[in-house]
Parts: structure tokens; C-alpha cells; sequence
């Protein structure tokens, strides 16, 4: 099920809250139990053959999580148990989604004449890490005992089941098993709204609409000139941005009617002044589980500045690969890989700006790491190699452009998408929204600034609706 | 009842509310003349035929309607009107299949049409979705009932575009509005029916069709790696049940009105693609059109040019941007054709023609091409 579908707004949320809320006047387990099987519905009603998947992925993560925490298992077994699981979940995880891509590349080297074709379960990459966190967390002797309930939610939750944000159960499970969550909070129902229905909007109003201009310089038939191909990169970019965003601000609204606080996963990333900043901006909770659970584990910077920059380029390559089974991917990990490794370089060795052109060496790194992300979409987006770097060399073409009416006006458009993504406020700036402090919407102002508020906010979800198609996915349900 | 929960009701009242402005807004403006003939405002028409063509159907005087695929996506109505003495509506849709022909043509029909002009592909009749699993057509919107209806005022994509053909109609505002109205981000563009799917002025005609591009999309479809895709979907028994519903049921069921169906000049290299590439896919197609030529002239209603045989025009590759899509120069002469009742195909030997293809297409050498 999409959240920007009909039968979800107006169907299975208000059922699946009206049940929460009824169960929690009598009991704080039943309302757990409901959400999970909520949370199955929603995954079955379009994932409904690997609804067993999942449910054996939690039932042997949780088991390999009760030996780790309850068994008396001495340390060298402890470890055995730990790579049991993560290769197990990796295997899966690989088998799904990496097999074909295997296959392809052996045919393509020695001509085996493999054939693999393997449906991709939906979700599969977000709830296979946050369990690998888990355990990785249990090992370390980091996590209490948690009870299969809430820990089967803290999987199958279903605002971020399909496509993040990546939960940690340190965030998540407490809130869980607070009794306050279970009696409705017309406050936290009305910010969830609110909250929502901007995603909601930045999808259907934003992202959908842009869409056509991403199809100039990446649909199979394009044969883009210079101003088309930087145009459909453009375009890409804030489709992305707004999609994404779209997305995880509509998760964050869906759980925080139920009173649950989602970490937030993006926070304006196109404001970064280097790609370092914007990694902290961008898919932030993906950010951080390659930095607890890979990067830092292979040694991050604790070795010595080249087996920290070998260490970047391994996890960045893994995390590129992580969003799909496609070398385009991994050539959008490598990328950013190298630009990581450049900005430690330059900001060890660089010379500072002089205090009088501060400001001007910040517009620069502004511009800079803006056009390093762009370049690095076209991999992104690209259905390969070849195709990624004709976009690219249509970009570097001048002498390829027409430089017609109709392009001058496509690009007033995706002018007006740069100018929100970095002119306006996000989401979690305008609802005042504080993961850390669980508060939400204290700074919405005195209440006579309240009423336009909400009725502005009202009509963008009026239009978030409004909005919606028939034929219109997440492009992250993919990943 | 505490203020946020007053707050809750009121959002939920607002959004109701704006929800009901915007539908009030597509109903006045009506960007499909849906509900009426453009008259507050000037009409504007979409390149999406899928879409526009429910509104076409519904506002525009006709009594010839021309169907096809992307063969017949550039023809002017203009021209077909001058030549072939008809008041025509097109309503070609480009990568059709026969369901969507026939969904489309019966919704028509409805209007007391005389005369159907029918581009009819082979492939067309490949197995395709059923009309209602197609979310590029709005089939509810063409049969005009409530899901319909409700999914037209419904939606934001049409109250952003009724808002947008609005704001053309503002005199101060006119001109920078039209110069941003490109169809790609919003879809109402043209101001003439006429105009729908035209070649633009100044379209680059000489380097869009010429035979260096047909020969390249030749080389393209023949390599070893490719040619599988030539058969793709070919099969003959569900290509003959699904002409049999979508274009037999269709004639059978409209007996006073004239059809008048033509095989489309395909380049010669199409076909001695299949000769080279794929020989079984070359039988299928010549087993399937020699049925579909028995079936058709059986009818009297039906009237059948077979254009594949026009060497004139199919042994020159300059006509060609691939190995199928002809000129708009060629768009013209098909209407000339049809005009004159040439290439008509006659009952009694209804294969005859195909036969000269077959003979065309083994005596064709590509090495004369390439040299």
C-alpha cells in the first residue's frame, strides 16, 4: 500500500488509529499487537507473498537476539552467533536483491548463460539493516530485553516499513512501550497532519509534477541537447529531494498521530556547503547506520588519513550498491566516495578563505557541492553506464544546445523547484519539530498567528489529495 | 471541546472546502470540454490523446473519425477534410493497442458517425491489458459515469491546469502564460484541434527522416543481439482472437458505417528485417494480415488499402525516420490514396497484394543500400 493512495487516507489509517486508541483504554499490549498486524496488512495488501519472509526474518533476528542477550554465551561463541546472523540476513538480503545483478556480470565476463529473475521484496534493504543494527547493538551489550510485540512493531512499524526512515530500537522500542502513546493527543494528530499533508503535498504537487522534465534527458528515447540533458539532471534532483522528503515527513506525520516520534531524515540538503555537510542533510538515518555499523567498524579514522579515505570509498561504494544492484549505483557511491575523500583533503590541507571573502568561498562551496550531487544523480538515475555518461557529456556540450522558447521555459520551472528547496523552510523548521525532546509545534506562535496557519496548511492538503495519481510510486519503494 | 481539538475540525473543514473550490474551478473552466463547449474561456487542447480525446468525442462536430497508431499520429484534420471531403475528428493514439482503438472508436461511434479512417498495424493486436487495468486511458471519463466524473473534478492535475488556462485568459498576464504553457509541465498548450500532435513549425523534416536513419534502425533491429525483439509478442491464434473482438466485433456491430482500413507503408526494410533476422516472425505476420485481409473484405461496409506494396514510397528510405514511421510528406500521399481508391484491395483475390510484398521484399538486396 502507498501512503499517497486513497484507500490508506481515507481507510486504513483512520481504521488503524481509531483501533490503537480503542485497544489502549484497556490494555498498553493490545494496541502493540494491533499496529503489528495493521502493519502486515498494509505490507500484504501489495507484498503478500513475502509477507512470510518477513515474518521469519524477524522470528530468527529475534531469536539470535534472545541468545545474545539472555543466553550465558561465552565470547567467542557470542561472536559466532552474531556472524550466524548477519551473514543470514545478508544472504537473504543478496539473494534477492544482488542474485540478478550477480548473474548478469558472470554472463557478461565468462558468457554463463545464467538466467535469474527474482521478484524484490518491497522493504526488504530497510528492514533487513535495522535488525542487523539491532543485534550488532545486542553483541555490544547495548540492548535490554525486549519483548516480541514491540520488537515485531519496531520491525513492521508501517510508516517506515517500505522505505525508512532506518529506525534504531534505542529511539523506537521506549516509545513503544510508553503507556502515554496509547490515548489520542489531539495535538500530536493535528501536527501529524499537518505534517503529512506537506509530504504528501512535496509529493504529488512537487515531485509528480516535475516528473515530465526528468523524462528529457532520461527516458529510453531522449536524445537530449546540452540545455535538455541539464535540465532533465536538474529536474531529477528535485523530484528526488521532493519525493524522498515527500515521503519521510508523510512517515513522520503517519506515526506522530499515534504519538510516536520518527527521526527526522532529511534537513534541507541542498543548503550544504560541502558533502560532508550534505551527508548530514541527506537520508540522514542511512548516514548514520553506515557510520555506527560500517564505516567505524572498519576502522573509520582511527588508522591513519589513507585507510581513512580506503574506508570512505568502501562505505560509500557498499551504500551506493545498498540502493540497487546496478554498477550506476555503485558508480553514485564511488563518486560521492571521492568527493568525501576531497573534502577531508581539502579541509586538512586547504587554505582558508581570508575573513573579507568568507562569504564568497562559502556561495562558492554552495555551488560546488550543488553541482558535485547533480553530476553524482545522473549515475543515480541513469538505467546505465552508457546512458549516465551521454547525459553527462550532453552537459559539458554547449555547442549541442538549441536554446529554444520551450526550453528557456522549462527552465523557469525547475528554477521555481531550486527556489523553494533552498529559499524555504523545511518541514520540521516550520511544524518546530524536535525528535531529541519529543515536542512538536511550539513554535507555530501565538494562537493569533495560528489560524491562517492552519488553514494555509489545510489547503495544502487539500491539494496533496487533489494531487494524487493513479500511477505514481516512491522512488525509494525500489531500494 | 478543547481548542486543538476545535483546530482538528477546522483543518479538516478547510481542506474539505478548498477540496470543493478547486473541483468548482475544473467544472467552470472544464479543460476537456467535458460538460460543455469552451465559451468563458478560450479552448486549449493536450497532445495527451489518451486523455484528450474523452473531451474531443464530446465537443467537437464530426462525421469521420481516424484512428491509428504512431503512423497516424501527425496527420492533419485539415488535410484529411480537403482531400477526402469529410468533417473528421482525429483520434490516433500513438503506441495503441486494439483494445484502446476499439474502447476509443466505440465511444465515438455513439456520436452517428459515417465513416471510420482505420491505420490498422499487426501489432497492434498483440495481448494487452484489459481497457479498465490501462492508467493511461480514463476509461470511466469516456463512458461518462460517476467514478468517472468524480475523478475528473477530482483531480489536482486538472484544477492546476484549469487555474492555468484561467490565468491565459487574464489579458495582462496572456502572453508570459502562453510562452510558459510548453505541454510538458502543463498540458494545454494548443489553441487549434487541428494542431493536436502536428509536427511543430519548423520541425527539422530532413533531419528527422531521412534513409541514413532508416538504415541505421535497420542495422539496429537486424543485430544478433536484438532481432529476438522482432517476434516479440507475435503469436498468431492470440493475435486473430483479439482482432476478432476488437476490430470484427466493432464493424459487425456499426454495419452503416463505411470502414475504411489501410495496411500502412512500412519502408521495405521492415520487412526484410524479418526476412534476415527472423523468418518465422515474417510467416506469422504474412499468415495473420492474410486473414485479417480474407476476414475484412468479407464485409461490405469494409473497404481495405493494402499501402505496404506502394514501392514508390516504401523503396525510398528518405521517407523514413526508422524502418516504419514515414513523413509527414507521406502522410499526404496516404490520403491521396484513399482519395483515389488506389492500392484498394480486391475481395475476390484479397492476398494478392500481400504476395507482391513477399515478392518485393526477396528480391530486395540491402547490399544496394549500403553500397
Amino acid at each position: 500500500m502507498l501512503f499517497n493512495y486513497y484507500p490508506f487516507i481515507f481507510l486504513f489509517l483512520p481504521i488503524a488509529l481509531i483501533g490503537y486508541f480503542a485497544l489502549g483504554r484497556f490494555s498498553h499490549l493490545a494496541p502493540v499487537i494491533w499496529l503489528v498486524l495493521a502493519s502486515l496488512a498494509f505490507y500484504a495488501v501489495s507484498n503478500w507473498q513475502f509477507v512470510a519472509l518477513l515474518l521469519a526474518s524477524i522470528a530468527f533476528n529475534y531469536l539470535i537476539g534472545w541468545l545474545l542477550i539472555a543466553a550465558q554465551l561465552r565470547g567467542g561463541v557470542r561472536f559466532g552467533v552474531l556472524t550466524i546472523d548477519v551473514a543470514g540476513d545478508l544472504i537473504v538480503l543478496g539473494t534477492f536483491k544482488y542474485a540478478g545483478f550477480l548473474a548478469t556480470n558472470l554472463n557478461a565476463i565468462f558468457g554463463a548463460g545464467l538466467s535469474v529473475h527474482i521478484l524484490l521484496p518491497v522493504g526488504i534493504s530497510f528492514y533487513t539493516f535495522t535488525q542487523i543494527a539491532f543485534l550488532v547493538d545486542a553483541y555490544r551489550g547495548n540492548v535490554a530485553r525486549y519483548a516480541l510485540p514491540h520488537y515485531a512493531l519496531f520491525v513492521t512499524y508501517f510508516p517506515h516499513l517500505i522505505a525508512g526512515p532506518i529506525l534504531h530500537h534505542r529511539d523506537m522500542i521506549p516509545q513503544f512501550e510508553a503507556a502515554e502513546s496509547k490515548s489520542p493527543n489531539p495535538h500530536l494528530i493535528l501536527c501529524g497532519l499537518m505534517i503529512f499533508a506537506i509530504g504528501l503535498f512535496k509529493k504529488t504537487g512537487l515531485a509528480d509534477g516535475i516528473q515530465p522534465l526528468v523524462a528529457l534527458a532520461f527516458s529510453p528515447e531522449a536524445v537530449p541537447s546540452f540545455e535538455q540533458a541539464w535540465i532533465g539532471a536538474l529536474a531529477y534532483t528535485f523530484q528526488l529531494y521532493f519525493d524522498f522528503s515527500g515521503y519521510s515527513d508523510m512517515a513522520i506525520g503517519i506515526s506522530l498521530m499515534f504519538g510516536i516520534f520518527l527521526p527526522l531524515n532529511f534537513n534541507s540538503p541542498y543548503k550544504a556547503t560541502s558533502i560532508v555537510d550534505f551527508w548530514r542533510r541527506w537520508h540522514m538515518t542511512l548516514s548514520q547506520f553506515l557510520r555506527d555499523y560500517l564505516y567505524i567498524p572498519l576502522g573509520g579514522n582511527r588508522h591513519g588519513r589513507v585507510l581513512r579515505y580506503v574506508n570512505l570509498m568502501i562505505t560509500m561504494g557498499l551504500g551506493g550498491l545498498w540502493h540497487g544492484a546496478a554498477w550506476t549505483f555503485v558508480a553514485w557511491g564511488a563518486l560521492h566516495g571521492v568527493y568525501l575523500c576531497v573534502n577531508h583533503v581539502w579541509t586538512h590541507f586547504g587554505p582558508a578563505a581570508p575573513p573579507r571573502f568568507a562569504r564568497a568561498a562559502e556561495w562558492a562551496a554552495f555551488v560546488l557541492t550543488f553541482l558535485a550531487v547533480v553530476v553524482a544523480w545522473v549515475f543515480f538515475r541513469a538505467d546505465s553506464m552508457a546512458s549516465a555518461l551521454s547525459v553527462l557529456s550532453k552537459m559539458v556540450d554547449p555547442t549541442q544546445g538549441s536554446f529554444g522558447r520551450v526550453e528557456m521555459a522549462n527552465m523557469m520551472f525547475v528554477a521555481v523547484y531550486a527556489g523553494i528547496a533552498w529559499l524555504a523552510p523545511n518541514t520540521q523548521a516550520i511544524m518546530g519539530y524536535h525528535h531529541n525532546n519529543r515536542t512538536v509545534g511550539e513554535t507555530l506562535g501565538a494562537w493569533s498567528r495560528r489560524p491562517a496557519f492552519l488553514y494555509v496548511s489545510a489547503a495544502v492538503l487539500a491539494f496533496g489529495i487533489l494531487g494524487i495519481q493513479q500511477h505514481s510510486e516512491f522512488i525509494y519503494f525500489r531500494f | 471541546m478543547s481548542n486543538v481539538a476545535k483546530d482538528l475540525v477546522r483543518f479538516l473543514a478547510t481542506s474539505a472546502l478548498v477540496m470543493l473550490l478547486a473541483v468548482t474551478l475544473t467544472f467552470v473552466v472544464d479543460p476537456l470540454q467535458i460538460f460543455r463547449r469552451a465559451h468563458l474561456f478560450a479552448a486549449m487542447y493536450s497532445q495527451d490523446s489518451r486523455m484528450q480525446d474523452a473531451g474531443l468525442i464530446r465537443s467537437q462536430d464530426f462525421d469521420t473519425v481516424f484512428m491509428g497508431t504512431s503512423l497516424a499520429l501527425h496527420f492533419r484534420q485539415s488535410d484529411i477534410d480537403r482531400v477526402l471531403g469529410v468533417h473528421s475528428l482525429k483520434l490516433s493514439l500513438n503506441g495503441s493497442t486494439s483494445v484502446e482503438q476499439n474502447f476509443v472508436l466505440a465511444a465515438a461511434l455513439e456520436r452517428h458517425v459515417k465513416m471510420v479512417l482505420w491505420e490498422m498495424d499487426d501489432w497492434i493486436f498483440h495481448d494487452a491489458p484489459g481497457i479498465d487495468s490501462n492508467v493511461y486511458l480514463p476509461a470511466d471519463l469516456y463512458r461518462r459515469n460517476l467514478g468517472g466524473v468524480a475523478s475528473y473534478l477530482f483531480s489536482g492535475a486538472m484544477a492546476r491546469e484549469s487555474a492555468w488556462i484561467l490565468a491565459r485568459s487574464i489579458p495582462p498576464i496572456e502572453k508570459p502564460v502562453a510562452w510558459l504553457t510548453t505541454g510538458v509541465i502543463f498540458k494545454f498548450p494548443i489553441d487549434r484541434v487541428d494542431d493536436i500532435n502536428v509536427l511543430r513549425p519548423g520541425f527539422d523534416v530532413a533531419g528527422t527522416y531521412n534513409a541514413k536513419k532508416s538504415f541505421a534502425a535497420f542495422k539496429y533491429i537486424t543485430d544478433p543481439v536484438r532481432s529476438i525483439y522482432l517476434a516479440d509478442g507475435a503469436d498468431y491464434d492470440r493475435m486473430v482472437r483479439n482482432f476478432e473482438r476488437d476490430a470484427i466485433g466493432l464493424i459487425a456491430a456499426h454495419p452503416g458505417v463505411t470502414f475504411e482500413i489501410y495496411f500502412p507503408p512500412y519502408s521495405i526494410l521492415q520487412w526484410v528485417a524479418m526476412r534476415d533476422a527472423s523468418p518465422g516472425t515474417f510467416e506469422q505476420v504474412y499468415n495473420f494480415t492474410a486473414y485479417v485481409s480474407r476476414r475484412l473484405t468479407s464485409f461490405r461496409n469494409v473497404q481495405l488499402y493494402d499501402f505496404r506494396e506502394a514501392s514508390e514510397v516504401t523503396h525510398d528510405l528518405n521517407n523514413y525516420a526508422d524502418v516504419i514511421h514515414h513523413s509527414p510528406t507521406i502522410d499526404l500521399k496516404v490520403l491521396s490514396w484513399l482519395a483515389e481508391g488506389k492500392y484498394l484491395v480486391d475481395p475476390s483475390a484479397p492476398t494478392a497484394s500481400l504476395d507482391r510484398l513477399k515478392a518485393q521484399m526477396e528480391a530486395y538486396r540491402v547490399e544496394d543500400v549500403e553500397r
